[in-house]
């Protein structure tokens, strides 16, 4: 039951910090991006290219976070053509293109069967330490990128880009380049979930092109309405509580005496009900954003 | 200062919203843009302030195509300040640090020499630079919007309706304000207004726009005086209209 714990709260620690990411774009920014789980394949392909070319989780991390930068930069250069839900679509369309590209190219990094057999991060170490150590792996990345985000949003930057989200004509005439904004948003973006793809390549020891559905997105999109959109606490908490939310289906399944076909449907109808639920009763989610003065959370 | 030429322009894919517009504002004087609701005088604006790109023709200040300049270019190269049509202060910030923003990519040095020269122009806001912006009038709201404009000391100020939503009273404050700044620095400002008597009053010149197209533009004081250009552009008095019978007592 402790391993099965610990599991959930790795999965948890990994959402979190994909929430984190998608919350400073959507929820700061007011980057409509539906094309988030891109940046995180982004980092589960570097590591999964690093370990077929025999190069070291050091070259893994490096090759994730400047594919997603590169992936951030084409993002951001379509926004500037583009207005707020073409862009959305256009991400979607983005992601969409390069899942196929990643199933059909072999040579990429084995096509539809991926690549496995990718080493943990602790395997060397005994059963109980292993994933322990990539729990306390996955909590500092989330307290240190929760750090970066609140650092970045306290300051005169996240004034700039919550004044970009609300008023982009008033953010223009203060003489604020709001391309230069947004691209830079994308990228810190970017890297956050690039490092939370290379540690799950690493935890699941798989990295394949049905990781990137679009449903993905969809999921981190539900944990960051629900938790809070605007508020890096309640995207946390969004992830945690869906991640755990998840994990207790089966349980719940085995209650009601349900197939086990039954599991991913119940997962689905929860990430669906409770955005649906928090989009009609609580649009500002658990934890709303808070509105002027100094920031907490 | 200011010259349009020809300028076509609109939005997405849709139509042409101004439709071959030319405009010049020199310097030292208030140009002020009027019409009817839908006649494209805030795309004008937008265009000038390069908001909107142009489809056709071109937009220069001082001599120089400005069409496909950004507008923070413009801003931060002491070109031009904007201030937008909305209600843009920001309560929560003390009315020092709402007029510091429009000062934050200048030198310290320079920054802090323009707003001691801005606080001894505007005494009114002077006495209050340590209040949050939430406790001042909508007046005041608005001359501080035109003081965050004015810091990094523009050629060319550019004001989407600045008497929205405001008091009669208050609008004739703001006004005053905006002629003021014309007198004492020479600058060039183009306004776009619906409250076409008090801009006119301030105004040196003005253009009236209809359906995209600059309809009449001349003196201000000559459009003020013009009995059919009061009353087809500018909300006059319409002429006496026979009384007819109610329409029960026809039948």
């Amino acid at each position: 039951m402790v391993e099965f714990l610990v599991h959930v709260a790795i999965m948890a620690c990994l959402y979190g910090l994909l929430s984190l990411s998608l919350n400073l774009q959507v929820g700061f920014a007011g980057l409509v991006n539906f094309g988030q789980v891109i940046l995180f394949g982004c980092g589960t392909y570097g590591a999964a290219i690093a370990f077929s070319h025999q190069l070291g989780p050091v070259a893994g991390i490096a090759l994730g976070i400047v594919f997603a930068v590169i992936v951030a930069a084409a993002f951001a250069r379509l926004g500037r053509n583009l207005g707020a839900d073409y862009w959305g679509i256009a991400t979607l369309a983005v992601a969409e293109v390069l899942r196929i590209l990643a199933n059909n190219e072999a040579w990429l990094a084995g096509g539809a069967q991926g690549v496995g057999g990718i080493p943990l991060l602790f395997g060397d170490m005994p059963r109980p330490m292993g994933p322990l150590m990539t729990l306390g792996l996955c909590v500092a990345l989330l307290l240190a990128a929760w750090w970066l985000c609140q650092r970045l949003t306290t300051s005169r930057y996240g004034l700039a880009l919550k004044l970009m989200r609300e008023e982009p004509q008033l953010a223009a005439s203060l003489g604020y380049d709001l391309a230069a904004l947004k691209t830079q948003t994308l990228m810190v973006a970017a890297v956050l979930a690039a490092a939370s793809g290379f540690v799950f390549a690493h935890y699941i020891t798989f990295v394949g092109p049905d990781q990137l559905v679009s449903s993905e997105t969809f999921l981190i999109w539900a944990m960051v309405i629900i938790g809070g959109s605007g508020n890096h606490l309640g995207a946390i908490v969004g992830a945690i509580l869906m991640q755990f939310l998840f994990a207790f289906v089966p349980f719940v399944k085995d209650a009601l005496g349900l197939p086990s076909e039954h599991v991913a449907a119940m997962r689905l109808t929860l990430v669906g009900g409770g955005l649906l639920a928090f989009l009609i009763w609580r649009t500002q989610g658990l934890i709303p954003e808070h509105v002027g003065g100094k920031q907490n959370g | 200062m200011i010259s349009v030429n020809n300028v076509r322009a609109g939005y997405g894919d849709g139509p042409d919203i101004l439709q071959g517009i030319n405009l010049n504002a020199a310097g030292g004087e208030i140009v002020t843009i009027l019409g009817p609701n839908g006649c494209g005088k805030s795309t004008l604006l937008k265009c000038i302030a390069g908001f909107v790109r142009p489809r056709g023709g071109a937009v220069e200040m001082e001599g120089c195509d400005v069409s496909a300049v950004p507008v923070h270019d413009k801003i931060r190269h002491h070109l031009m300040g904007f201030v937008p049509q909305t209600d843009n202060v920001f309560s929560t910030l003390s009315v020092a640090d709402n007029i510091m923003l429009g000062a934050r990519y200048m030198p310290a040095a320079e920054r802090n020499a323009r707003y001691a020269e801005l606080m001894a122009q505007y005494p009114s806001l002077a006495s209050k630079q340590e209040r949050k912006a939430s406790a001042l009038s909508g007046g005041e709201r608005q001359i501080l919007s035109l003081a965050r404009a004015l810091i990094s000391k523009p050629r060319v100020l550019l004001l989407d309706e600045p008497s929205a939503g405001l008091s009669p009273m208050m609008m004739h404050e703001v006004f005053a304000a905006i002629a003021e700044i014309r007198d004492r620095t020479g600058m060039c400002i183009v306004t776009v207004e619906q409250n076409a008597f008090e801009a006119l009053g301030v105004a040196d010149r003005a253009y009236v726009l209809s359906l995209g197209k600059v309809a009449i533009e001349g003196r201000a004081a000559d459009l003020l005086a013009d009995p059919a250009m009061r009353h087809l552009y500018l909300g006059g008095k319409p002429p006496v209209v026979e009384s007819r019978p109610p329409f029960a007592a026809v039948n």
